[in-house]
């Protein structure tokens, strides 16, 4: 792949990438909670928490984070990952829960198997694919919301793109 | 789909409306009222078919459904690989990318087969499952990212469960095409039976997983979804790992590095579209730098 081939390429992806949410589109938040900030920052204050489903409209936007508007007072900056471009499923009982990563703990990441699933494991004689899975939803439980933030945080991904980098900081 | 469930409302209820004025008398006023009864069964049904047809189950039927499924991909694969290290890298890069899929709130799991072939899995409700062989091929997060991605927007985008919901949608308007050609009074019979029975959910669920829970694996481990859910599965994919942070080109990276093995084709993402017309699909992404060496 030569240097000069790839420059074309790479701002192709990048006006794509951007396009889904351009200025003056709308967008949806997608969570049960979700805060406007009042800087295009992880860790800035919220401005204003939305319930599912809030319809956002995108004044600006820089680099992974929009600026946006709700109705009334409602504005603030969100990171792109945090809205969809298509209205969410209001009704959806899942999409409820908080995502938080105070109020997501490992106990809620382990629920069990569907009695129903259980008893189609026992009908097929699946006994050891159920040990495995249990196995499965045991070791998933160890991997927490906080601990998804951290790795976040530590590869500087998600809303910490861009973030000064923290270990770097602390070295120096 | 708001169109065609409109149609059957109109229908059921015109049907409903006209009985009255075809039959006069009190016993004839029961059989009309058992006929608009049937109106709404129709209804009811119609809203069924369109539940069904677009893959919009409820979060419960889809984590049953989803666990019923896991269970047979595990199943078929001989099993997990239970390594502990592994599979806590494949959650925290897979729940990374959850969080800011369409799906966020979904209870998702990565799970590792302990097979050598090369290839990955998604089962509704947010299982997504990658064989040891392809693990291993995924030196880096980002080319990782780049796998785990794929499968998020196949469970993202409800792909089999839509497909599921197509057959239901058929069976559904079969039933209800009998039961209008036949005698009412029968029919009615029939449909406050088979009431009682989904009261008792038991029986009815077990039959449904039954039927489905084999054709959803059969589908995902044999046959595999069509080229063109593939290649938006690749696409909505990629915008998902950049959206997370990781390098674009990591699903190529992978891509290329299978296509450079030359191994047996039947166990190289057996279940997907070739290599080279998924890489054709793709943007020309550079590939990702290796993991740093000490």
């Amino acid at each position: 792949m030569k240097p000069i081939r790839l420059v074309p390429l790479l701002l192709g992806s990048l006006a794509l990438a951007s396009a889904a949410h351009a200025p003056g589109s709308f967008a949806f938040t997608k969570r049960a909670d979700t805060a406007l900030l009042a800087e295009p920052a992880p860790l800035a204050a919220p401005t204003v928490r939305l319930k599912l489903g809030t319809k956002l409209k995108i004044v600006e936007v820089r680099g992974p984070w929009l600026r946006a508007s709700g109705d009334g007072d409602a504005a603030g900056w969100i990171f792109k990952g945090n809205v969809s471009a298509t209205e969410p499923d209001t009704e959806s009982s899942l999409a409820q829960v908080p995502l938080d990563a105070s109020a997501t703990s490992a106990t809620a990441a382990a629920r069990p198997l569907a009695p129903a699933a259980a008893e189609y494991g026992a009908r097929r004689n699946l006994a050891k694919a159920q040990e495995d899975l249990a196995w499965l939803v045991a070791e998933g439980a160890t991997v927490s919301a906080a601990d998804v933030t951290a790795y976040l945080e530590a590869n500087r991904k998600g809303e910490f793109q861009g973030a000064p980098d923290a270990a770097k900081e602390e070295a120096q | 789909m708001k169109a065609f469930r409109m149609i059957l409302v109109l229908a059921a209820l015109g049907a409903a409306v006209s009985l009255p004025a075809q039959f006069g008398g009190l016993n004839k006023l029961g059989e009309a009222l058992d006929k608009a009864k049937k109106g709404l069964d129709a209804v009811k049904e119609g809203q069924q078919v369109a539940k069904g047809a677009s893959g919009q189950f409820s979060d419960e039927e889809e984590q049953v459904m989803g666990d019923s499924v896991a269970l047979e991909v595990i199943a078929r694969f001989g099993g997990l690989w239970r390594d502990a290290e592994a599979t806590r890298r494949v959650n925290l890069v897979g729940n990374a990318l959850a969080r800011y899929s369409e799906r966020p709130a979904l209870e998702w799991r990565f799970g590792l087969l302990d097979s050598d072939s090369v290839n990955a899995f998604s089962a509704p409700g947010g299982y997504v499952f990658i064989t040891r062989g392809l693990y291993e091929l995924a030196a880096t997060d980002d080319a990782l990212a780049g796998i785990l991605a794929h499968e998020i927007a196949h469970i993202s985008n409800r792909h089999a469960l839509k497909i599921v919901g197509r057959g239901e949608a058929l069976s559904i308007i079969g039933r209800h095409a009998t039961a209008r050609s036949g005698d009412l009074r029968e029919a009615q019979a029939k449909v406050d039976q088979a009431r009682a029975e989904a009261a008792q959910v038991s029986p009815e669920l077990a039959k449904f997983l039954d039927v489905n829970v084999g054709k959803v694996a059969d589908l995902i481990l044999s046959k595999g979804f069509d080229a063109k859910t593939e290649y938006s599965a690749d696409r909505d994919g990629r915008e998902l790992a950049v959206t997370t942070g990781f390098a674009p080109g990591g699903l190529r990276a992978v891509l290329v590095a299978l296509q450079a093995k030359k191994g047996d084709p039947r166990k190289l993402f057996p279940t997907h579209p070739s290599l080279a017309n998924r890489l054709k699909q793709l943007p020309n992404d550079p590939v990702p730098p290796g993991p740093e060496k000490d």
